[in-house]
């Protein structure tokens, strides 16, 4: 069986080794020269300073490392877009490598083959399901850890939480492929055409990774607020890597009177004639940068749980097909 | 005797249509069997049945005894080549045979699939998916042939080949079955490819079996009779009659003979081919389509 999965897959695996050189050959270079400029400008130095508390007073260290966090934004802010190539990665398993493993064989008849040789159909999708799922492991593992270092100092500047940041970063990209991979499988025992079944593998990976990532990941751990006076000196640490969820001045008696704004810091003069009156403060509403790991964790919780029904679900559906 | 297939009152069903049903009918080992019958009769559906990849809605299949779906072990015992006789397209012969050893650790003969495939010529190192039909047809009875199955099941396997490769292929097969043991049941539309082959028939139309048994019993039991334009009155030494047509002056009847008493003298008596007489309860069983269906006067 082994031998058998490995001359089926042996093709597709050279094509995603190759793949992940090229990425490579990207991903190095810029990633080098990113975390040269990180560290010989300061920039690395100056958060660190900084620490991870969402409020800080603010100081000229803090305008400084602001205006450094700008300039390597200027300079590396296009390679985000690269970032985007990252978050399709995953789903590509899912079309190429998981869609067909079932519905190829049927589509071609080749089950009547398999299935009818000395080997139960059990046997069969435990050693090729594991087989293949156990590659992507590794290979996403690989490019876990490679985008994870490669994107660190860019997400530095904003949020680890943030959509793309998070979803390229940690341990979830691989649970995203594992999941991708478990649901190209499950649809091509239900679709058994090669087609339909990456197409439904497409949208399926689309639809649930865009509710997760906009309904359920703003609420695994309530949000947190803070307050601070436009004249207080107070000011959002640049270096908490908070995940802004909302923000906004409210008035004395607490209502939002200026939506996605904030006042001052004020000179020594005053704010002058805001027009949210007296008493008005700032207002962030926001996920702490610290939670990062937590988040991650659930996360991959969801998805891995995700993947082990899909899983089930698969093999059932092989032990009854036909 | 012992039984090689054995099914009891074996149904399948998708959706609410029937593919096979009631189907009763019993393989003795040894025996070439030929399953005929239409297209959409039901033969594909009770291969698929014998071999495990379909699961009964309704009575029980066994091979040998045993339930096919038991596990590999009866599964070893069995050979199949599924119709179109599918391989991996990018695979070679030579990997197909290797393929098959992985495959079937308790008992596999790479010699034996090696040998045939190399008497016919075909090349070990060319993809499946670029040898011709009848080549690709040779490789899939070789690899089935190389599990030294007790029972040999084969769908259609010369359906879409040439008239040339279709000899030649059941040349290979009843070569390889002559000097074995092997029980083989082979189905087909086409019933000159395997009169010659076979002694034993199943008879499928519309999901029913209509007619099993030892050819050469079947043949003697049947006569086909021209006489006199007949009505519906029973004929003396007739215990049935299968098929019936007519002219204005003379009727010819395919009858199974009554073999208590000797036909009604009235009747001119003509010793059957195998070919009447599947044609004949083929016909008798075709499924007619009501003139209402079609909104039509009847």
């Amino acid at each position: 069986m082994i031998w058998l999965t490995w001359r089926q897959y042996r093709r597709q695996a050279l094509f995603t080794l190759v793949t992940l050189g090229v990425l490579a050959l990207i991903v190095v270079p810029t990633g080098l020269a990113m975390h040269a400029k990180y560290e010989s400008s300061g920039l690395a130095a100056c958060q660190a300073a900084l620490g991870k508390t969402s409020v800080i007073t603010q100081t000229e260290a803090v305008s400084n490392c602001a205006s450094l966090a700008h300039q390597f934004e200027q300079q590396f802010g296009n390679l985000v877009f690269v970032a985007i190539l990252f978050v399709i990665l995953p789903v590509l398993v899912g079309v190429f490598f998981g869609a067909p493993l079932v519905s190829r064989e049927v589509e071609q008849g080749t089950h009547r083959l398999v299935w009818t040789q000395g080997v139960s159909r059990l046997h069969w999708a435990l050693v090729k399901f594991g087989l293949v799922g156990a590659i992507t492991a590794v290979l996403a593992v690989g490019y876990a850890l490679g985008v994870s270092w490669w994107f660190g100092p860019l997400v530095s500047t904003t949020s680890r939480l943030g959509y793309f940041a998070f979803d390229v970063q940690g341990v979830v990209p691989i649970a995203y492929t594992l999941f991708a991979l478990a649901l190209g499988v499950f649809a091509g025992t239900y679709w058994t055409k090669v087609l339909p079944a990456m197409g439904i593998a497409l949208v399926g990976y689309a639809v649930v990774r865009v509710a997760v990532e906009i309904l359920a990941r703003p609420r695994y751990l309530p949000a947190q607020s803070f307050t601070f006076a436009p004249d207080s000196k107070q000011t959002p640490n640049p270096a908490a890597g908070d995940w802004v969820m909302d923000q906004g001045v409210r008035n004395a008696a607490g209502e939002m009177v200026l939506p996605n704004a904030q006042i001052g810091p004020c000179g020594p003069d005053g704010c002058g004639n805001t027009g949210a009156g007296a008493g008005a403060y700032n207002w962030v509403e926001y996920q702490p940068g610290t939670r990062f790991w937590t988040f991650q964790g659930i996360e991959t919780g969801v998805f891995a749980v995700l993947t082990a029904a899909l899983v089930f679900f698969a093999i059932r559906r092989v032990r009854t097909l036909s | 005797m012992e039984l090689a297939v054995e099914t009891r009152a074996l149904g399948k069903r998708y959706g609410r249509s029937w593919a096979l049903q009631d189907c009763a009918l019993e393989v003795p080992a040894g025996r070439i069997a030929a399953l005929v019958g239409p297209n959409g009769a039901g033969k594909t559906t009770l291969l698929h049945l014998a071999v495990g990849l379909l699961r009964p809605d309704a009575g029980e299949v066994r091979v040998f005894g045993r339930d096919p779906r038991d596990g590999p072990s009866v599964l070893a015992d069995i050979g199949f080549v599924a119709q179109d006789t599918p391989v991996y397209r990018d695979f070679t012969a030579a990997e197909l045979i290797t393929m098959g050893g992985k495959l079937n650790r308790r008992r596999w003969d790479a010699a034996l699939a090696r040998d045939r495939l190399a008497a016919l010529g075909i090349p070990p190192d060319k993809p499946a998916g670029k040898l011709s039909g009848g080549q690709r047809a040779q490789v899939a009875l070789a690899l089935a042939l190389a599990k030294r199955p007790r029972l040999l099941l084969l769908d259609e396997p010369i359906a879409s080949l040439d008239p040339l490769a279709r000899r030649e292929f059941m040349q290979a097969l009843m070569g390889a079955v002559a000097e074995s043991e092997t029980t083989v049941l082979l189905s087909s539309h086409l019933l000159a490819d395997l009169e010659r082959s076979c002694d034993y028939l199943i008879v499928l139309q519309t999901s029913r079996v209509q007619l099993t048994g030892v050819v050469d019993e079947l043949v003697d039991a049947h006569r086909t009779l021209v006489g006199p334009r007949a009505g519906s009155e029973s004929i003396a030494g007739v215990a049935e009659v299968v098929r019936a047509s007519h002219t204005e002056r003379q009727s010819t009847l395919l009858v199974r003979r009554d073999r208590t008493a000797p036909i009604d003298p009235l009747w001119t008596e003509h010793e059957v081919t195998l070919e009447d007489l599947v044609l004949a309860h083929l016909a008798a069983a075709e499924p007619r389509v009501t003139a209402s269906a079609w909104g039509v006067p009847a």
